[in-house]
């Protein structure tokens, strides 16, 4: 098991866009703090930021984009030609070669993208934190370490999510159009729960309640049941990708 | 004539396409639904769905240019057909205006008419065949499919959102401010299509074709 999950991380990690998305995720977050510094000191120094304690967990949504892109390429990068000369040959006809079984290659490349995206998520958030304390101290409490944990694992499981679509459709575009779309200010999702209370149990509405706190929500779940449900969301997905996965001509 | 005529079929006969505009519709559909239900019937509501519905034409300039230099090498191909890069390229962009158009004009109907904001329909199909051309513009530039969509999407729906929320002041230079707020953006939207159309249309005359 381990020499597949060393070959899935050298190849995501010698893409050029796995590359970029690195890090870009990792700067993007700390770098809206540092534009931001001047307009949330004003706002903290006069009271008006809304629910300060949250500041830097909030702004770390930003860099999520990095964490879709890894996310979505680790499958689509299998699915995209290798040449001009040889438009038939992808590189999973290479990899299935080396890994015959399935399942297992899956497994493999699960536990890489959960391992980059992973350490992507920790260096981010201790930066922005960081940043956030340095900047905001005096208004700003450090979050608890149960929080910051449950914004990485939101992040994986982002990431895993837009694993999940891609294995689905074998093409990025969908996934990260979607996900793209729904991490805007207003998200499609957030629009969804003005329509219904159910689009509270959406994977991207539930999951942020695993670290964050908004007001005047239809259906406020508690951080536990937010991080089930949005599990149980990543993994129905994973499931049905895997078995197209396993099942599909390659 | 020929070569417009060349572009078009090739246009119609990409699948993926097809399949972006039917969602497109479909997203657009739910969103007035969205909207009707939630909002007063105005202007704001009927042009609402058009801020997210914009995705959708922005993948269909991306698919549209990408085609090209997918594996394969089309690019290869249309170019022995047809050697003159400029001339080429033009015909590329009227008949892609040309396609999107329709398309464009559907959308805007499902999201300003359930709303009674009909008056801003022309205003949000020519906005949405503009922002159409801008992809595929810069995505002539990029070359990819994938980092054009990232690329784009990401400036109309992360950076963007953040600026005009931070510096109110910078919104009217903003390339989608149009969506929302027609009568202050279509300057912007109108400069940056044609500012991206003239660098894919220099570029593409000048670059190895072939090379990735």
């Amino acid at each position: 098991m381990v020499s597949p999950v060393r070959a899935e991380l050298r190849k995501l990690l010698g893409l050029p866009t796995a590359r970029v998305a690195l890090v870009l995720g990792t700067l993007l977050a700390p770098v809206v703090v540092l534009l931001n510094a001047p307009y949330n000191r004003r706002a903290l120094a006069a009271g008006t930021l809304s629910d300060p304690t949250q500041l830097g967990l909030r702004e770390l949504g930003v860099g999520l984009i990095g964490a879709l892109v890894l996310g979505v390429v680790v499958v689509s990068s299998e699915y995209t030609s290798t040449g001009d000369d040889a438009p038939g040959a992808r590189q999973l006809t290479a990899t299935l070669t080396a890994v015959p079984h399935r399942l297992r290659l899956l497994a493999a490349k699960t536990v890489a993208l959960v391992l980059v995206v992973a350490a992507q998520a920790a260096v981010t958030a201790a930066g922005t934190l960081a940043l956030t304390q340095a900047l905001h101290g005096e208004y700003v409490p450090l979050p608890a370490p149960e929080r910051v944990a449950a914004a990485i694992l939101y992040w994986v499981l982002t990431a895993l999510l837009a694993y999940a679509i891609t294995l689905i459709t074998r093409t990025g575009i969908v996934p990260l159009t979607l996900l793209i779309l729904n991490s805007t200010v207003v998200s499609v999702s957030y629009l969804l729960t003005k329509l219904t209370d159910l689009a509270a149990y959406l994977p991207d509405i539930a999951g942020a309640h695993m670290f964050l706190r908004t007001d005047g929500f239809p259906v406020e779940l508690a951080p536990v049941t937010a991080g089930l449900v949005m599990t149980a969301w990543v993994i129905t997905l994973l499931a049905v990708g895997a078995v197209l996965f396993h099942r599909r001509d390659a | 004539m020929n070569t417009a005529r060349a572009e078009l079929r090739k246009l119609l006969t990409l699948p993926s396409l097809r399949w972006t505009a039917v969602l497109t519709w479909a997203g657009t559909a739910l969103l007035a639904y969205a909207y009707g239900v939630t909002q007063p019937r105005g202007d704001a509501a009927g042009l609402a769905p058009l801020g997210y519905a914009q995705a959708g034409f922005l993948v269909l300039g991306v698919l549209t240019a990408a085609a090209e230099y997918q594996a394969g090498g089309q690019i290869r191909t249309t170019l022995i057909a047809m050697p003159r890069r400029l001339p080429l390229q033009g015909a590329k962009d009227l008949t892609l205006a040309a396609v999107t158009l329709p398309v464009a004009a559907a959308t805007a109907a499902i999201s300003t008419l359930p709303a009674g904001g009909g008056t801003w329909t022309p205003a949000a199909t020519a906005y949405l065949t503009l922002t159409t051309l801008l992809a595929a513009a810069v995505t002539g530039i990029v070359r990819q499919a994938l980092p054009g969509v990232v690329l784009l999407l990401g400036l109309y729906f992360i950076a963007g959102p953040l600026l005009r929320a931070r510096y109110g002041a910078v919104a009217a230079y903003l390339p989608d401010t149009a969506a929302l707020d027609p009568a202050r953006g279509a300057a912007a939207t109108i400069t940056w299509t044609l500012a991206a159309l003239v660098l894919a249309a220099v570029t593409f005359a000048r670059r190895d074709a072939a090379q990735g």
